[in-house]
């Protein structure tokens, strides 16, 4: 029986951190940003005396024994999946990659190839990209924080908008540019959107693919919460692209072309949509198609080895590749057989 | 400013809404979802015992709900009667639905996503009506009109949106006027579902269901960013209330916040301040970047529109059908 109190207080001392880890935070600039870890709260007890800091109430650096060997390689297959997306937003946003005090853990720890921030025209696409760029810098905090010691280091990662870039690699085989063209996510809002589409989906369906793998129901809660910020995400993408599409008709033509290079790289099942469909109504009723859903309207699941394919753009069994051109850290590397 | 002074506000304005909200929680012992340490964490309801096929039924009824507010935006008409059960009952025959009818859409992006998410929700009946079988509820009354004392104009009420009562004009609340008065109903219930979802999937046994819930809950998920960014693309227009359109729907959300208890499990979509500019708030979240999740009890006290314990009311003036049919005691 946990005592009651005794919890609101400890939360209400975690809130009192993080007040002080924010006065911290202005005045060390980049390098401590917006970090989670037990080492920089420690130094905002040391810093920040003016809080009123209490003393230090970490908290536990391991996970408890609720959480399997099974459990904590989902959980760690997912960071790989949020260190990607963080470092594509967060770059987006400020042109600069994830903090690299968030990047340390178990196994080789890589560097961010690529990244820059975008000019964008369109002020509500800005918003956007900050308020996600925040959200997903956040499930990184998160996740590192409920993993504790087991947590895997960020791996090597391609977000690189030139011509040797992940992007563009996904983006010829897509047929969105041509084999000698370059696409650059971080040129235009529109082509934003279509980045952030490339990956947002994937997320979505990693987390459907693994939620009946997952041992503890207190982590199916917490990754049912991930899940569903993951598919807001990827409906406001895909919302956006629909809706500047109704006058740029290319952007709703190429969203379907990720979707269908998706599919190639996948497998045989029909996993992936674009944004345009029938839904099943009569033709004379054009309806939108923002929900990658299968018939029931219940959306699509990967497993964890469909979406490294996805990752790694290749269809065959690789452990490495496309966006994680080491691979990815942790027990589930290796990507499906699907050439 | 610099770049990671930038940054560092964004996230800092970001966090200080949350903050807000914990304050809250010194109210509710249980501390329901809130982390306080590696894998320590409560979910919403462990403490119930409920079968998956009363979890299932729960869900149904809400997606009873939805799917004839949608069919009758984007159609005209309620759900189909195959649809419905033995002894379920037609939405269009009770008089208090005679005023719904087809939204003339001006906007054809949101008359295509009316469509497609009515095509969605129906889907999503049928599929637990298939999942359920013989088990599955018929469905229940529903309250998607537009009478003065319904449930919508009930719940607009209590946004300051029409009238402060039945008898002061404007007496009632039309979600089919227009497209925004439409985002605006849809607004009113579809993060109710994903809340509902993600507050119950891990409530569910049977590994089957609980991988359908799952891609159901992104279902609701990215249907309530559909409704809520196209609100936001008309989000500087003036408000039925407020000054703005982002800044009703705050008050949408404020009103849901009074009947589901203490801690406060939403989030309109105005925008937060930062020195990086202006951010946006599509994605209603916890401290975490998680969705929220709300009990059965809680998902029932807003489509009853009562914070009392109660089993029937708002959009169903009968109740749900089913075993999980009374709110919290919030009052």
């Amino acid at each position: 029986m946990i005592d009651h109190d005794t919890l609101l207080e400890v939360l209400e001392l975690g809130e009192q951190r993080r007040a002080a880890r924010r006065a911290f935070l202005k005045t060390a600039g980049i390098a401590t940003m917006a970090a989670g870890g037990v080492s920089l709260l420690a130094a905002c007890d040391a810093n920040d005396d003016d809080q009123g800091t209490p003393p230090a109430t970490t908290p536990p650096a391991t996970p408890a024994p609720t959480a399997s060997q099974n459990d904590v390689d989902i959980l760690n297959f997912a960071l790989n999946l949020e260190y990607l997306e963080t470092n594509y937003y967060v770059s987006s946003v400020f042109g600069t990659p994830l903090n690299p005090q968030l990047r340390t853990g178990v196994g080789t720890q890589g560097d961010v190839i690529g990244g820059r921030a975008v000019t964008f025209t369109d002020p509500t696409i800005a918003a956007y990209a900050r308020e996600i760029a925040a959200d997903e810098n956040q499930h990184v905090v998160f996740l590192r924080n409920q993993l504790g010691g087991a947590a895997i280091a960020m791996p090597q990662i391609n977000i690189d908008g030139g011509a040797n870039g992940a992007f563009t690699a996904a983006a010829r085989s897509a047929g969105v540019i041509g084999p000698n063209e370059t696409f650059d996510p971080y040129a235009s809002d529109e082509n934003w959107l279509l980045g952030g589409m490339l990956l947002s989906d994937v997320g979505v369906t990693a987390y459907k693919g693994s939620a009946r793998l997952i041992n503890s129901p207190t982590i199916v809660d917490q990754a049912a919460g991930i899940l569903a910020v993951e598919a807001y995400h990827s409906g406001l993408l895909r919302t956006m692209l629909y809706r500047k599409g109704l006058n740029a008709p290319v952007l709703r033509v190429n969203a379907g072309k990720i979707s269908d290079a998706r599919d190639l790289l996948d497998g045989p099942i029909d996993l992936d949509q674009g944004i345009t469909g029938d839904q099943g109504l009569p033709a004379s009723t054009t309806a939108s198609n923002i929900v990658p859903a299968d018939s029931n309207a219940i959306v699509f699941g990967r497993t964890a080895a469909q979406v490294l394919n996805i990752a790694y753009l290749n269809r065959a069994a690789v452990t490495a590749g496309g966006f994680l051109p080491n691979g990815a850290n942790g027990n589930i590397k290796t990507s499906a057989n699907n050439a | 400013m610099s770049e990671s002074d930038q940054l560092i506000q964004a996230f800092d304005n970001r966090a200080r809404r949350r903050d807000d909200r914990r304050q809250l929680f010194r109210m509710v012992l249980g501390a329901a979802a809130v982390g306080a340490g590696a894998f320590a964490f409560t979910n919403e309801a462990a403490a119930q015992s409920v079968t998956d096929n009363d979890v299932l039924n729960f869900a149904l009824n809400l997606e009873y709900l939805e799917a004839n507010f949608y069919y009758y935006a984007a159609f005209g008409t309620p759900i189909p009667t195959a649809s419905i059960g033995t002894g379920g009952i037609p939405a269009d025959s009770l008089p208090i639905n005679a005023g719904a009818h087809v939204v003339p859409f001006t906007d054809r992006i949101v008359r295509e996503h009316a469509r497609e998410i009515a095509a969605d929700e129906l889907a999503h009946v049928n599929f637990l009506r298939s999942a359920l079988g013989s088990a599955a509820v018929a469905q229940p009354q529903i309250d998607v009109g537009i009478t003065p004392d319904g449930a919508f104009s009930t719940a607009a009420r209590a946004a300051g949106f029409i009238g402060a009562s039945s008898a002061t004009a404007p007496t009632f609340f039309d979600p089919y006027a227009n497209d925004l008065s439409f985002l605006y109903g849809a607004y009113i219930f579809e993060d109710v579902g994903v809340t509902a979802y993600k507050g119950s999937s891990s409530l569910l046994t049977n590994k089957t269901f609980l991988d359908a819930a799952a891609g159901i809950l992104a279902t609701e998920a990215y249907h309530a960013a559909i409704i809520r960014t196209t609100i936001d693309q008309l989000g500087a227009q003036p408000g039925l209330k407020a000054a703005t359109v982002r800044d009703d729907t705050e008050l949408v959300s404020n009103a849901r916040d009074s009947l589901d208890g203490a801690t406060d499990l939403d989030q309109g979509i105005a925008y937060v301040t930062s020195g990086a500019g202006p951010t946006s708030n599509i994605v209603p979240t916890d401290a975490n970047a998680l969705a929220f999740g709300r009990t059965a009890q809680q998902v029932l006290n807003i489509v009853y529109l009562n914070k009392a314990a109660v089993t029937a009311g708002g959009f169903f003036p009968n109740g749900v059908n089913g075993t999980i049919k009374s709110s919290a005691n919030n009052a």
